[in-house]
């Protein structure tokens, strides 16, 4: 019997293949997970511009740290170029009170921002690369305030919830309801092609942009930033369990609600309010197993502020074995659910 | 060996009642349906097609129970190995050619793939299209999307085929090349079961009927034995015979014919009587009278006259 169901499984897959990857109205899918892989592009390509601007402007006026460093604020132009020499960049603004001026030197590695008012100077800014740890941060905080929260829930949304509803919308889903297989098999294939798809596109997506954050940096530095690869592995398998979880919720809200964003709505809700619910409730809810199982913990304490404090508080960390059966169980909960509604599903186009 | 219950031939409805909240679907629907051509006639809104999508399990009654073939329709992985049904939805799955959408949904039983490829072709052949079966279902016109339907429910080779409206949209030609098939199929022992709007295609093809009114079944059975039971209109009666005005002093003589009339091609008489058999005794006996009959025919046995009897010429057919 269940060589019978794979063999149906299989079959269900097949024709919901091409809908899921290949659907015109599925094609934001894609752009939404290609836009974190575009953002840390971008930023790579910066910053080996601006790395090979500071090796060119160091080749021709090299200012070591510690000459730089003797610079203090009250001091005029003058005594600044008696120190450093000509800067490689001077900016000049005035308003009828104020004259201010922009000095700019760099290190080879860290650039200097000297900020005169009328002649004296104010401010010192050092902008130097941001360090192996910084990009881990940042790209954790992308990956867990947007490419989970965001791109992978509403890819989701997306593919999962046109499984039924977009086939009762298109009034061809009494096609599968006529063939002799149990509900329950029909509702696992339909699950298997939605997880299919998310998990190639979004998992593609997060290794893409690993490697779009990594592009500028030399092999020591992109080890460490993977944690020697690690980290490949790691991501990819978060972003591929929460298709599992944000997959079955949304093939069962498919199953359940006409109007697919009320339910949509209600549960990135429910995930964003995860951090003030009580701990048993925490549980219920996919964001609570996923964090736990980021690799870097999005919550850099007093970095951040305001709204990102919010958002940025991370679950109570969870064993990864506990968090991966937890997530599954309830994956499997939600799919059981689905699957007594799906035995009761009338077709009644008329009204759906 | 031991031929199986009677039950596992027929399609039975107990009782059968289906509300949409409010509204009624059908109600109180006690029918068994033997195999042939059977057709469903109705007004729109006469619950003809909620009565197939509840034999089907795409609705289920709101209370009652439904066995085809001994098998209930909450039980689809055994139901949909011996039933086909095409549904009045002019909708299929995006992006299938005529030939993928037949053989996609035959991969769903589990057969291997060159047994799904047999059977689509096979079912294709037999609705005519094999020529356009490579193309796009989205390109197909009214007819040929009927005729994909129609082939994909009965690629299976099911014992029992249920066809909404199956006749829609078809030209004549294939119109009675689709009505050969219903036949060739209920002559295989299969129940067809046909929901129509065209009376006199219904006539022509069905072995039973089964009228639908307001969600109520209103009657069933062969058409004749329908009529004969519809006692307050009498029954017609056309005699072809040389001399109709001797024919029709005759028969007034009998207290059952309630009105004779000269055919107005001068070459017969129509007759209504109260009591069919006894005219038809009679008739032996006039005919030794020197009047030559050359046919007798009932003239309102058919499912037009008996639906406007049973329903009233107010409501017409969908």
């Amino acid at each position: 019997m269940m060589g019978h169901w794979l063999r149906q499984i299989r079959a269900v897959i097949r024709l919901e293949m091409k809908k899921t990857f290949f659907s015109k109205r599925g094609l934001w899918v894609y752009l939404v997970a290609l836009a974190p892989v575009l953002l840390f592009a971008g930023h790579s390509f910066d910053e080996m511009r601006s790395r090979n601007f500071k090796k060119e402007v160091a080749a021709e006026r090299a200012v070591s740290t510690a000459t730089l460093e003797k610079i203090e604020p009250g001091m005029s132009p003058r005594q600044v170029e008696e120190i450093a020499g000509e800067p490689y960049s001077r900016m000049s603004f005035a308003n009828r009170r104020h004259e201010r001026t922009v000095y700019r030197y760099t290190d080879g590695e860290t650039d200097y921002n000297l900020i005169f008012m009328d002649d004296e100077l104010q401010t010192i800014g050092r902008h130097s690369r941001p360090s192996i740890n910084e990009e881990s941060l940042i790209f954790a905080t992308v990956f867990q305030f947007f490419f989970l929260r965001l791109a992978i829930f509403f890819g989701c949304v997306g593919i999962f919830m046109n499984l039924f509803r977009g086939e009762l919308i298109d009034k061809s889903l009494h096609y599968y309801l006529l063939a002799p297989i149990r509900r329950e098999v029909l509702l696992i294939g339909k699950y298997l092609a939605g997880l299919t798809a998310t998990v190639v596109i979004f998992t593609a997506s997060a290794g893409l942009q690993l490697w779009a954050a990594s592009m500028y940096m030399d092999p020591r530095a992109t080890s460490e930033f993977l944690h020697g690869g690690s980290y490949v592995w790691s991501y990819m398998g978060v972003t591929a369990l929460a298709c599992v979880g944000y997959g079955s919720v949304f093939l069962a809200a498919g199953l359940m609600f006409r109007n697919p964003l009320i339910p949509a709505g209600a549960v990135l809700i429910w995930e964003s309010a995860n951090i003030f619910l009580p701990a048993a409730l925490k549980k219920i809810s996919v964001i609570f197993y996923l964090q736990s199982l980021c690799p870097v913990v999005a919550s850099p304490g007093g970095d951040v502020s305001g709204i990102w404090a919010l958002l940025v508080s991370s679950a109570e960390p969870t064993p990864a074995v506990l968090a991966i059966t937890g997530l599954l169980a309830v994956t499997l909960l939600i799919l059981a659910a689905a699957s007594v509604r799906a035995r009761k599903l009338e077709i009644n186009y008329g009204t759906d | 060996m031991t031929p199986p219950p009677i039950e596992e031939s027929l399609i039975l409805f107990e009782n059968v009642s289906r509300f949409y909240g409010e509204v009624l679907g059908v109600n109180r629907v006690t029918l068994s349906i033997p195999p042939g051509i059977t057709s469903l006639v109705g007004p729109n809104g006469s619950g003809k097609t909620t009565l197939m999508n509840l034999m089907t399990g795409l609705v289920r009654p709101t209370r009652g129970s439904i066995r085809i073939l001994g098998i209930t329709p909450q039980e689809p992985e055994k139901l949909f190995r011996l039933l086909g049904y095409s549904t009045q939805f002019d909708s299929f799955p995006k992006g299938l050619t005529g030939y993928q959408f037949v053989y996609s949904f035959l991969r769903l039983f589990g057969w291997d793939n060159a047994h799904c490829e047999k059977l689509a072709w096979k079912s294709i052949e037999r609705v005519n299209l094999v020529e356009a079966a490579n193309r796009k279902v989205a390109g197909y016109s009214k007819g040929m999307r009927q005729r994909i339907k129609l082939a994909q429910s009965i690629a299976h080779d099911p014992r029992v085929l249920v066809l909404d409206e199956p006749l829609n949209g078809l030209d004549p030609l294939v119109r009675a090349e689709t009505i050969t098939l219903f036949r060739e199929l209920a002559a295989e022992g299969r129940h067809v079961i046909v929901s129509s709007h065209i009376l006199h295609e219904v006539d022509r093809i069905s072995d039973q009927v089964i009228l639908l009114s307001n969600g109520y079944v209103v009657a069933e059975g062969k058409i004749q034995g329908v009529r004969s039971e519809i006692r307050e209109h009498p029954m017609q009666v056309l005699i072809r015979c040389n001399r109709p005005g001797a024919l029709a002093s005759k028969v007034f003589e009998q207290d059952s014919v309630v009105e004779a009339r000269v055919h107005a091609d001068g070459g017969g008489l129509l007759v209504k009587t109260r009591d069919a058999d006894r005219f038809y005794r009679l008739l032996n006996h006039i005919a030794l009278d020197g009047i030559e009959i050359e046919s007798v025919a009932p003239a309102d046995d058919n499912v037009n006259s008996v639906y406007e009897y049973l329903i009233g010429g107010e409501e017409s057919t969908k």
